[in-house]
């Protein structure tokens, strides 16, 4: 298989409590995966382990055919860029400075700053059009703003594989719909791989390839994107009813979640 | 402004207050002579002294504030300095009596003094994720009650010449250093900022929390024990020579901050000359304040330094830095 990805039996202990048990998939160049499942089903410590912000416990992560344990932080900087949950605009940073940062991973203790540095950081600027505010402190930016920078920033690593954990989810509606965008953007015209936590599922199961569901930290489901809304299990990952109904304006099919109690208008 | 604007501005302000304040007072002394010799006896090494020292306690205290993002975590405030002056009043209260390569021992029971505190605070605000600022600050007064109950029964156990030195020390002064006092702690302090420096690309890293800094390839863990080690040194070494003056690591860094920015290639330089100089006003405050007689320059620093902490307590509560 000529997957960039590949994780196999993973498992992640974190104080004798097991967040993630046995998940295995794999990611192919160019692949979009979203990632579902309910609070604390273990998504974004899926997400940190492959970044290596958490350790595993066991099973094997390889990437490009090397295995994670191998490779030094530096390394897999090179490899994958992360997006946390947003908290971009509680750093203290000039936006210019922010973004700087990630090119890190090509630097050495003495390096100087290069051509190629450069050309990176303004490639990043550009795809996420945030130049209007690079003199802009972070702590001034608006949610959307701040998700554009971290964005950016993670695109001046220039990994094949982005990952993102909820990277709309403190957004209104219109920003959420220019992130999306963006990310989409980066994984057709760019071709970069993309793990996306999220959940938004009508989003997910119509804009990226795989999904893979989680709970209780074990997988509940892996399967192409357009399958989600046929299956009957989103009901068992979120233990709550849904109802099917195409889209108005597109008539693609998305699902609602239904109202809790039965004496609902 | 631009940063290296700001910063010549503050290379200026430093040279101006290193080449005036050793005249400050020196009138007192009417004979051209004795006022030679306080000049180049006394007042030059004083004044490098407490430049370097100065320079020290700010840059360390930029550093803690980066690590533990939050500008009231410092050496002074999470009872590192305790820990050194610990280290430093058991060397005395002991009897221990030696010195590796002229440097003398009460250095490195400073300093071991101190990392043993680090240590403990760091691991302290490991054991949970997500540990507040005011509980890791809590953390840092109890150990800092915890040492100064330790030196004050050493003190209490120690006759009265080692007593009187061991509260020489706790006062933090800068009265009785010569020029042996400074070629002590030069090195240390060079060094130590030297990989401050060096490192100053991690350190924005490392402010930007470990989530990010791991996310673009910085070994957080490896870097952090090789900062915790440095200024531990740093520490150490000037407690044992002039005891732990206190709050210069918690104010000049955030005034620097607040002048040229958080990015520490500006920010280093910067707090390690705001520092020094700093030192230097306030000792020469201590000097000229009730003269003849002189205070313990700790005395002011930390009349200062505590309405600043509560200002700083006040103003960022329950907001991340």
């Amino acid at each position: 298989m000529n997957g960039i990805l590949n994780v196999q039996q993973l498992n992640v202990e974190v104080a004798s409590k097991k967040l993630i048990s046995d998940i295995s998939f794999g990611l192919e160049q160019g692949d979009y995966l979203c990632i579902l499942g309910p609070n604390g089903a273990g998504k974004s410590t899926l997400l940190k382990a492959l970044m290596g912000i958490v350790k595993t416990t066991s099973g094997d992560i390889t990437l490009n055919q090397q295995s994670l344990s191998q490779l030094s932080q530096k390394q897999l900087a090179q490899h994958i860029s992360y997006v946390p949950q947003a908290h971009g605009r509680q750093l203290n940073f000039n936006v210019a400075d922010f973004i700087k940062m990630g090119r890190y991973p090509y630097h050495s203790a003495f390096s100087d700053w290069t051509s190629a540095d450069k050309q990176a950081m303004d490639r990043a600027i550009d795809i996420t059009n945030i130049s209007d505010f690079l003199s802009r402190q972070m702590q001034t930016l608006s949610g959307g703003e701040s998700q554009r920078v971290m964005i950016a920033a993670a695109l001046c690593q220039q990994t094949p594989l982005l990952l993102l954990d909820e990277p709309t989810s403190f957004l209104d509606p219109h920003h959420q719909v220019e992130v999306h965008q963006l990310i989409r953007q980066l994984n057709q015209q760019h071709n970069i791989s993309i793990i996306e936590v999220s959940h938004d599922l009508n989003h997910a199961a119509h804009h990226s390839k795989h999904i893979l569901t989680l709970k209780n930290g074990k997988t509940l489901w892996y399967g192409q994107s357009a399958e989600l809304l046929q299956s009957s299990h989103l009901q068992d990952l979120y233990d709550q009813q849904f109802v099917f109904t195409p889209h108005p304006q597109t008539g693609a099919m998305v699902a609602l979640p239904c109202e809790l109690s039965n004496d609902a208008p | 402004m631009k940063p290296f604007n700001i910063l010549i501005l503050i290379l200026f302000a430093t040279i101006s207050i290193v080449l005036i304040s050793p005249f400050l007072g020196l009138n007192r002394a009417t004979n051209p002579e004795i006022q030679q010799h306080i000049l180049t006896q006394l007042r030059i090494p004083r004044i490098l002294f407490a430049f370097i020292a100065g320079a020290g306690l700010a840059v360390c205290g930029m550093v803690f504030q980066a690590m533990f993002r939050n500008p009231l975590a410092t050496p002074f405030t999470l009872g590192v300095a305790s820990g050194a002056s610990l280290g430093a009043a058991l060397y005395v209260f002991l009897g221990f009596s030696f010195s590796i390569m002229s440097i003398d021992g009460s250095t490195f029971a400073a300093f071991l003094g101190s990392l043993i505190a680090i240590s403990f605070v760091y691991s302290i605000s490991r054991l949970r994720s997500g540990f507040s600022t005011e509980t890791l600050l809590l953390t840092g007064v109890a150990i800092s009650f915890f040492f100064s109950s330790l030196i004050l029964f050493t003190q209490y156990m120690s006759n009265v010449s080692d007593s009187f030195q061991i509260l020489r020390w706790l006062m933090g002064s800068l009265t009785t250093v010569g020029y042996r006092d400074v070629l002590q702690l030069l090195p240390f302090v060079s060094v130590c900022i030297a990989v401050i420096l060096w490192l100053s690309r991690e350190l924005n890293l490392i402010m930007a929390g470990d989530d990010i800094a791991l996310s673009r390839g910085l070994a957080v863990q490896k870097t952090r024990y090789v900062l915790f080690f440095v200024t531990s040194l740093c520490v150490g070494a000037i407690v044992a020579l002039c005891g732990p003056i206190g709050f210069i690591g918690m104010m000049v860094p955030h005034i620097c901050r607040l002048l040229i920015g958080s990015d520490h290639h500006w920010l280093t330089p910067a707090t390690l000359l705001f520092g020094g100089s700093f030192l230097i006003i306030c000792d020469t405050i201590a000097r000229l304040i009730i003269a003849p007689a002189e205070i313990p320059v700790g005395v002011i620093t930390t009349l200062l330094g505590g309405p600043f902490f509560l200002w700083l307590l006040i103003k960022s509560r329950n907001k991340s830095f």
